[in-house]
């Protein structure tokens, strides 16, 4: 007996390789959006800092922008540096 | 003037010396009250009276003849009134017993008549001033002689009366009214053959009494005008033979007949028995016409003269009286009521077969204004629905269908939906307490339910500025369009604005949240994605849309982002493949794979189920994740193993099962048995990582394809390459089956044989899915061993010999 696969279609669901559920800042998921959005994934991205802490982009945005004298992380107090 | 005043003077001039005079006056007056005939004012006769007046005797007159008439009334009169009309004791037929009625009130009138002569003259004196005649008391003689006449006449009436006066009217009418409809019909009326039976009278056409009839009841009612009788003896029978004819030609004609309109069709009838009614009321209706009634009523079988000229008013079928109009008010009334009378009890019928329906529910609508039964309406509604619709007899999709329906009837029937939202309150409350509706609904909703389209076309029909205007409920509105509820309204918070009479609202609301409609719609609609295998969602995209008009953007937010998800898998899995064609042939996966990626924030939670897949699948599930991370950077896959769907073609020793589509269970299932044709079900459960009742129930698949079997001992399985011969055996007792349904049956087609050796396949011992191509294999065997003949693919058994 022989079994040829033509086609497997299988169903998976994406997700953050991050170190939490939650953003920090809008405690949405991570696998959601931010509130400003409405669509999750390529369009309401995650942003890790050096600290290693990590948001929806749009909310650290908002935090850094908010900030007037230096910019850190939230959760660490560390001054803010985009992870590259 | 001057004449009365001479005379009361002679009177006292010569007055004191005759007291004999008096009693001779006194015979005088009263012999001129009674005679019959009615002599001319003379001289004695004024003297007399004028006697009398001085003598202060002259009111007593009215008296006496009051009191004279009362004791012939009650002595004679009326004793015999009733002897001659109950004498011919069920002796005579109805021709006869209508010749006696009218005698009988003929002889009546005999007999008042004198009275009813110096009643008159008596007034006229008193008219004409020569001294007051008629006594002290209310009311002008003649309207207290009536009330005598009716009280003695009318104390005990026999029912006798009442039977024979109903008889009498029923028969003219009919007679009447055949005559009308002969010349509506504009045809003549056709000498029935010898022995026929006239329409109108009902006897032999040769006895035929229908002119008779007529000119019967023409007289008759001139009689009781007369009397002032008509009333009193006439209208309870005119009302009950209306009644009657009504219900019985709305029995006849409307009743379970929705598809048309009756009120014209009644109006034009109704106007035709106004026209019996204008000969029944005759005298009546002339008096009010303020047409005097010449003397005496013609003799009857005089059908030649017309004594009553009052044809003319109500030729055309317009009441010129108040007695007709009057009547055919009733009528009207009587025809309203009976007609919401039936329907009610019909509504539930109606109300299933509603857009046929929509003229009875007009007519109704109709009727029912005119008349108070909008609580009997209710009443018998709701107890129809609950008595017909609300039990566990029928099925969630038809109580659906029922109240999709009424919705639409009846906010026809009741513009300010009270009646809907009365009546059918105990529908949405029986239907909250089935755990289905929502599914129904929602599959009504995106046109999966059979039967039900009326929800997919209603929400595609959907239109946003009305439902925008009800969800704004204070503006807008103009306070001088505001009507008041009707009385039988709910009295609750929403007022009439809210009460919507939008299908899917109504629907919605059943529940009192949208929600839990979002929810499951999300449910069916994560179902279908996840279970149709090429990407294609135009549909799910149009109904999502239609949706978000209805219940807004927001809410319908999560499908949009799993329909979205679609269409992004559908690219990843282009790149994906892309990027494999460019890898070398040593490089290629082993499998091809294609994936549903779900934002699983927006998905329904999907149900677990823990599986194993075979290392080669977990390898071609590896490096798809592979390139979907190179892809996406920082974001992973996370596989659902019992997900999806798998095509494959599977190769026996005998036969090829091509383009199988199965679950991934079963393919998992399969692949093992590649490599190892034997297993356990304990040994396949540790592989797969699934439970054994499960694997149990998947492997029945694999077994009805006969490419696996159970062994006799129970746990161990077999993946079968000699099953063929097996396979064999079982075909050859379809054979026996076959040849047994082609010998009763002639011929076949090839889905009928299959259908019906899937029919004894169920009941026999024997439970194995025969695939039909395999069948069709089979017969053709069959056919080239000369053991079978096809033509056009019916299938027949040859000529014995």
């Amino acid at each position: 007996m022989k079994v040829k696969i033509r086609q497997w279609n299988g169903v998976a669901s994406w997700l953050w390789v991050a170190n939490d559920e939650n953003c920090g800042i809008c405690r949405m998921p991570f696998n959601g959006c931010c509130p400003d959005c409405k669509v999750p994934g390529d369009d309401c991205p995650l942003v890790w800092g050096q600290c290693s802490h990590c948001f929806h982009m749009h909310c650290i945005l908002k935090w850094l922008n908010s900030q007037q004298v230096q910019q850190q992380c939230p959760m660490c107090r560390q001054e803010w540096k985009f992870k590259e | 003037m001057e004449d009365i005043g001479m005379e009361e003077d002679s009177a006292e001039i010569s007055g004191s010396a005759q007291k004999q005079g008096v009693a001779d006056a006194w015979e005088t007056v009263t012999n001129a009250l009674m005679s019959p005939g009615g002599p001319g004012p003379e001289q004695g006769l004024w003297d007399s009276l004028a006697l009398l007046s001085g003598e202060g005797l002259g009111r007593l007159l009215g008296g006496w003849l009051l009191e004279t008439l009362q004791m012939r009334l009650s002595s004679a009169v009326v004793p015999e009134f009733w002897a001659e009309l109950q004498q011919p004791e069920n002796e005579l037929e109805e021709r006869g017993r209508a010749w006696v009625l009218l005698t009988a009130f003929q002889t009546l009138l005999g007999r008042l008549e004198p009275f009813l002569g110096g009643l008159e003259r008596l007034e006229s004196w008193q008219d004409e001033g020569r001294g007051s005649v008629c006594g002290p008391g209310p009311g002008g003689l003649q309207e207290r002689a009536f009330t005598i006449i009716r009280a003695l006449l009318l104390f005990s009436p026999s029912p006798v009366l009442q039977e024979r006066v109903l008889e009498f009217y029923s028969r003219t009418f009919s007679v009447y009214m055949h005559q009308e409809g002969q010349a509506e019909d504009g045809a003549e009326a056709p000498e029935g053959p010898e022995g026929g039976v006239c329409p109108g009278c009902g006897v032999p056409t040769q006895q035929c009494w229908c002119k008779e009839a007529l000119e019967q009841l023409k007289e008759l009612s001139h009689i009781l005008s007369k009397l002032q009788l008509l009333e009193w003896v006439s209208c309870e029978a005119v009302t009950s033979i209306l009644h009657k004819l009504i219900e019985q030609r709305m029995e006849q004609h409307c009743r379970g007949e929705y598809e048309r309109s009756f009120l014209l069709e009644f109006q034009t009838w109704l106007e035709l028995v106004l026209g019996w009614l204008s000969k029944v009321f005759a005298s009546e209706a002339e008096k009010d016409g303020l047409l005097p009634a010449p003397g005496a009523p013609g003799a009857p079988g005089a059908p030649s003269t017309p004594s009553v000229p009052s044809t003319p008013c109500f030729q055309a079928g317009q009441p010129g009286s108040s007695v007709l109009k009057q009547w055919r008010c009733h009528m009207h009334q009587f025809f309203c009521r009976i007609y919401v009378n039936m329907r009610i009890e019909e509504l539930f019928s109606i109300i299933r077969d509603f857009p046929e329906s929509k003229a009875a529910i007009e007519d109704l609508k109709f009727c029912l204004e005119r008349t108070n039964q909008r609580q009997q309406l209710l009443t018998s509604l709701k107890s129809a629905f609950e008595s017909r619709l609300l039990h566990p007899g029928v099925h969630t999709s038809d109580i659906l269908t029922v109240y999709i329906s009424a919705i639409k009837a009846l906010r026809e029937l009741d513009p300010s939906m009270v009646i809907l939202q009365v009546a059918c309150q105990p529908i949405r409350k029986y239907l909250r307490t089935r755990e289905d509706t929502v599914r129904q609904i929602v599959a009504g909703l995106t046109g999966d339910a059979e039967g039900c389209t009326d929800l997919a076309s209603e929400l595609s029909r959907g239109d946003p500025v009305t439902l925008e205007m009800q969800d704004s409920d204070e503006e807008g509105a103009d306070p001088e369009d505001w009507t008041p509820d009707p009385t039988d309204a709910v009295p609750d918070k929403m007022g009439s604005k809210r009460r919507s009479s939008d299908i899917i609202s109504l629907l919605v609301s059943i529940y009192g949240s949208k929600d839990i409609f979002i929810d499951e719609y999300r449910a069916v609609l994560a179902d279908r994605l996840l279970h149709q295998l090429n990407y294609n969602t135009a549909r799910e995209i149009r109904n999502v849309e239609l949706l978000k008009l209805r219940f807004g953007e927001s809410h319908m937010h999560y499908c949009e982002v799993m329909l979205k998800d679609m269409a992004d898998s559908r690219r990843i899995n282009s790149n994906i493949r892309e990027e494999e064609s460019r890898l070398s042939e040593e490089e290629q996966p082993p499998l091809s794979l294609s994936s549903i990626i779900l934002s699983s924030e927006f998905w329904p939670p999907l149900k677990e189920e823990k599986l194993e897949l075979p290392p080669v699948v977990c390898q071609a599930m590896e490096a798809y994740t592979h390139r979907y991370e190179k892809l996406k950077a920082m974001r992973t896959l996370s596989w659902k193993p019992h997900l999806g769907s798998v095509t494959l073609d599977l190769e026996l020793e005998d036969r090829t099962l091509t383009n199988l589509t199965v679950s991934p269970i079963h393919a998992a299932i399969i692949l093992h048995f590649q490599d190892k044709s034997s297993w356990t079900l304990e040994e396949l459960s540790v592989k797969l990582g699934a439970p054994k009742e499960l694997l149990h129930r998947k492997l029945a698949l694999w077994q009805q394809h006969g490419v696996l079997r159970e062994e006799a001992g129970g746990a161990l399985l077999r993946g079968g390459d000699g099953l063929s011969e097996q396979r064999e055996e079982k075909l050859q007792l379809f054979w026996a089956y076959i040849q047994a349904m082609l010998t009763n049956l002639d011929s076949m087609t090839l889905d009928r044989i299959h259908s019906m050796l899937r029919m004894f396949v169920a009941t026999g011992p024997v439970v194995t899915e025969m695939d039909i191509n395999e069948l069709e294999g089979f017969l053709q065997r069959k056919v080239r061993e000369h053991q079978l003949l096809v033509s056009a693919g019916v299938y027949r058994l040859p000529k014995a010999n």
